[in-house]
């Protein structure tokens, strides 16, 4: 039985279900490291995936439909940038706000727009482009495991690089992390810390945008009322179990990835499905409480350490 | 000149009273559904048969959506509340609001279609989805047979995907298990539950999991998260079975055939009863294979896309269990707490 589970499409079907999560927590960790927590992403994501399906159907390009979709996501983030940084609202609240206004906004312009409820497909539908590489084919293995993906689930490697790059070796990075670590010491650096703020929730909207695009698009090619179905929750969860890493936290996504993918293929074995998909949750708990305990543990050392000197 | 433009708006609000009084008040029909409109599959059949009964006997119509437990019992304490002639709770995720709550509303007559609830103002309609589902576990198994057709493997293993881990899905499943054994009693049949009726991407996930382990035919029964089964078997080149709606040209070339459950027939033979004063509470009607209730499609769109191709054998043998189950010369299982009443 496990010989049928571990096999090389595994591979890929754990990258393929993570990479939805991974966009949602890259769009969480960038407003994180400003300090802001980004409940909103679920609902960005799902803006984000109305717009690609929607203009992909009428213009028939699926870049620009990337495109649009993504400024969806900046649009809604500047709803939470707005209220956030300029009438104080609570990050929660207006994020919950932005999701609930998603999900109802979607319904009322897939009917008004598209002229369909609930869900909505076309064969004229453009998808992101899968890449097959020919000279791959000849391996059995290589094929499996790296022909066929999207494009977007390249590029969300090269976003995770990027983004590390981002945060640890630029100065916009380190002034960023200034704000988020603290806000009165990064203003009196001379930071304009509402102007970091602004430029994060931004970055991380476009992000939220593509995430959502990712998931009409690349991953399937329909729009279904609330299809985002917690998956921006899941990024959230992710990226503190990375610490809003880039890098750690992919590698939470994966563990997601990986737990959702083993799951679909234990139940045709008589697993009950209950128990199999109550696993990303159970994961979910078990990865935050780890995180949570490691992060304790380096505090407390840290503190000793501290202490200790001063007693010297 | 108060008095008088008091005394006339008194005469005019008299005047509207009796003749709302005097027109007739249609019907008033309100439906509750544990999912969403547009999935192309069940809820849309039950729209379609209240939307046929809205142009047949002018009825007032009600929609009211819900995709978690907590809005299916407040949406249906609303729909108890507003004064309605008849409630219709479209599907057996209503089965414990209604245990509980019909009785405290007495004047209201309540219908639930996909299982039986007993109250005196309930009618309950349920298909005879195993016999369906016999035919398409069978229809299944011989196709996995056809290795010359593109996408159909050497392995005798298909798949059936569901929604929500429910009992009515496994009289599905009993149904499907058995036909496809019937044709070949090696055969091995995955199943897997996506645990929701609105996530098409956890359906096509499975979907393509199922094709991994060997299957090339997935049956669906999952509402919205169903149409990720059907773009799964497009995309993966292998095959997949509609159910509820004629689903064949969803993903043409890549849905073999769709068990169509009438819930459309169920929803309007329900209001109709109220229109015309037959309602009766307490009854339970059983739409079978015999009475039209369920059936496979005639595979159209598959013969067009397959061309050549295309197994002829496969509608003649359909056609035969057909007859049989309707006979009773093959007599389908049911879940525990299904079948025709006793």
């Amino acid at each position: 039985m496990l010989g049928r589970i571990f096999t090389p499409s595994l591979i890929y079907a754990t990258i393929r279900s993570a990479t939805p999560i991974l966009y949602a927590a890259l769009c969480a960790s960038i407003t994180q490291q400003a300090n802001i927590l980004n409940i909103g992403t679920e609902g960005i994501m799902l803006m984000g995936a109305f717009f690609g399906v929607a203009v992909s159907y009428l213009t028939g390009s699926w870049l620009l439909a990337v495109l649009v979709a993504m400024a969806s996501g900046a649009a809604m983030a500047m709803i939470i940038a707005v209220g956030h940084i300029k009438y104080q609202a609570d990050n929660c609240a207006i994020g919950m706000g932005v999701n609930l206004f998603a999900v109802a906004m979607t319904k009322f312009l897939l009917n008004s727009v598209l002229g369909k409820n609930g869900t909505f497909t076309d064969p004229n539908l453009a998808g992101i482009p899968k890449l097959h590489f020919g000279f791959l084919s000849g391996d059995g293995f290589l094929n499996t495991v790296l022909n066929d993906w999207s494009i977007t689930e390249w590029f969300v490697i090269a976003l995770v690089l990027l983004i590390s790059f981002l945060f640890y070796k630029t100065a916009w990075g380190l002034r960023l992390r200034a704000v988020g670590r603290m806000q009165q010491a990064a203003q009196t650096a001379g930071i304009n810390v509402n102007s970091m703020k602004y430029q994060a929730i931004l970055i991380a909207g476009l992000i939220g945008g593509l995430a959502g695009a990712h998931l009409s698009l690349g991953y399937s090619k329909m729009f279904t009322e609330s299809m985002t179905n917690g998956r921006g929750f899941m990024g959230v969860a992710a990226m503190y179990f990375g610490a809003a890493n880039p890098l750690l936290t992919a590698v939470g996504c994966l563990v997601f990835g990986l737990a959702d993918s083993v799951g679909a293929r234990l139940q045709p074995f008589g697993v009950p499905s209950q128990v199999i998909l109550l696993m990303p949750y159970v994961v979910t708990v078990t990865v935050l409480a780890i995180s949570l305990i490691i992060d304790k543990k380096r505090r407390d050392a840290r503190k000793s350490s501290l202490v200790s000197a001063g007693v010297k | 000149m108060k008095k008088l433009v008091s005394l006339l708006i008194v005469l005019v609000l008299a005047l509207g009273l009796v003749s709302a009084a005097c027109a007739e008040e249609p019907v008033k029909v309100c439906i509750v559904f544990s999912g969403l409109l547009g999935d192309k599959s069940y809820n849309d059949s039950c729209m379609e048969g209240a939307n046929r009964a809205v142009e047949d006997f002018g009825i007032e119509l009600k929609t009211l959506e819900g995709t978690e437990a907590t809005e299916w019992e407040q949406n249906f304490l609303f729909a108890c509340e507003e004064g309605y002639d008849l409630v219709i709770c479209s599907s057996s995720n209503f089965e414990e609001y209604m245990k509980e709550h019909c009785a405290n509303y007495p004047d209201v007559k309540f219908a639930i279609i996909d299982t039986t609830v007993p109250g005196d103002n309930i009618c309950s309609i349920s298909f005879a989805q195993n016999q369906g589902s016999f035919l398409a576990g069978a229809c299944a198994a011989l196709l996995t047979q056809h290795t010359e057709i593109p996408g159909i493997n050497e392995d005798k293993i298909i798949g059936w995907v569901g929604g929500m881990d429910i009992p009515v899905l496994h009289d599905f499943f009993v149904g499907y298990e058995q036909g496809a054994k019937y044709i070949d009693p090696d055969i091995q049949v995955l199943q897997s539950f996506a645990g929701t009726w609105v996530d098409p991407l956890k359906g096509k996930e499975l979907t393509l999991s199922q094709y991994d382990l060997g299957a090339d035919v997935v049956m669906n029964v999952a509402s919205g998260t169903g149409n990720g089964v059907l773009e799964g078997a497009k995309e993966a080149g292998h095959f997949a079975i509609g159910v509820d709606l004629n689903q064949d040209a969803d993903q043409p070339g890549a849905v073999f055939t769709s068990m169509v459950k009438r819930v459309d027939t169920a929803c309007y033979l329900l209001i109709e009863s109220v229109v015309k004063d037959t309602f009766a509470g307490g009854t339970t009607e059983y739409l079978d294979l015999a009475k039209g209730g369920v059936s496979l499609t005639d595979m159209a769109v598959i013969r067009e896309a397959l061309g050549d191709q295309f197994p002829e054998d496969i509608p003649e043998k359909i056609a035969e269990l057909n007859d049989k189950i309707v006979s009773g010369e093959i007599v389908v299982e049911n879940y525990e707490g299904f079948g025709p009443a006793k």
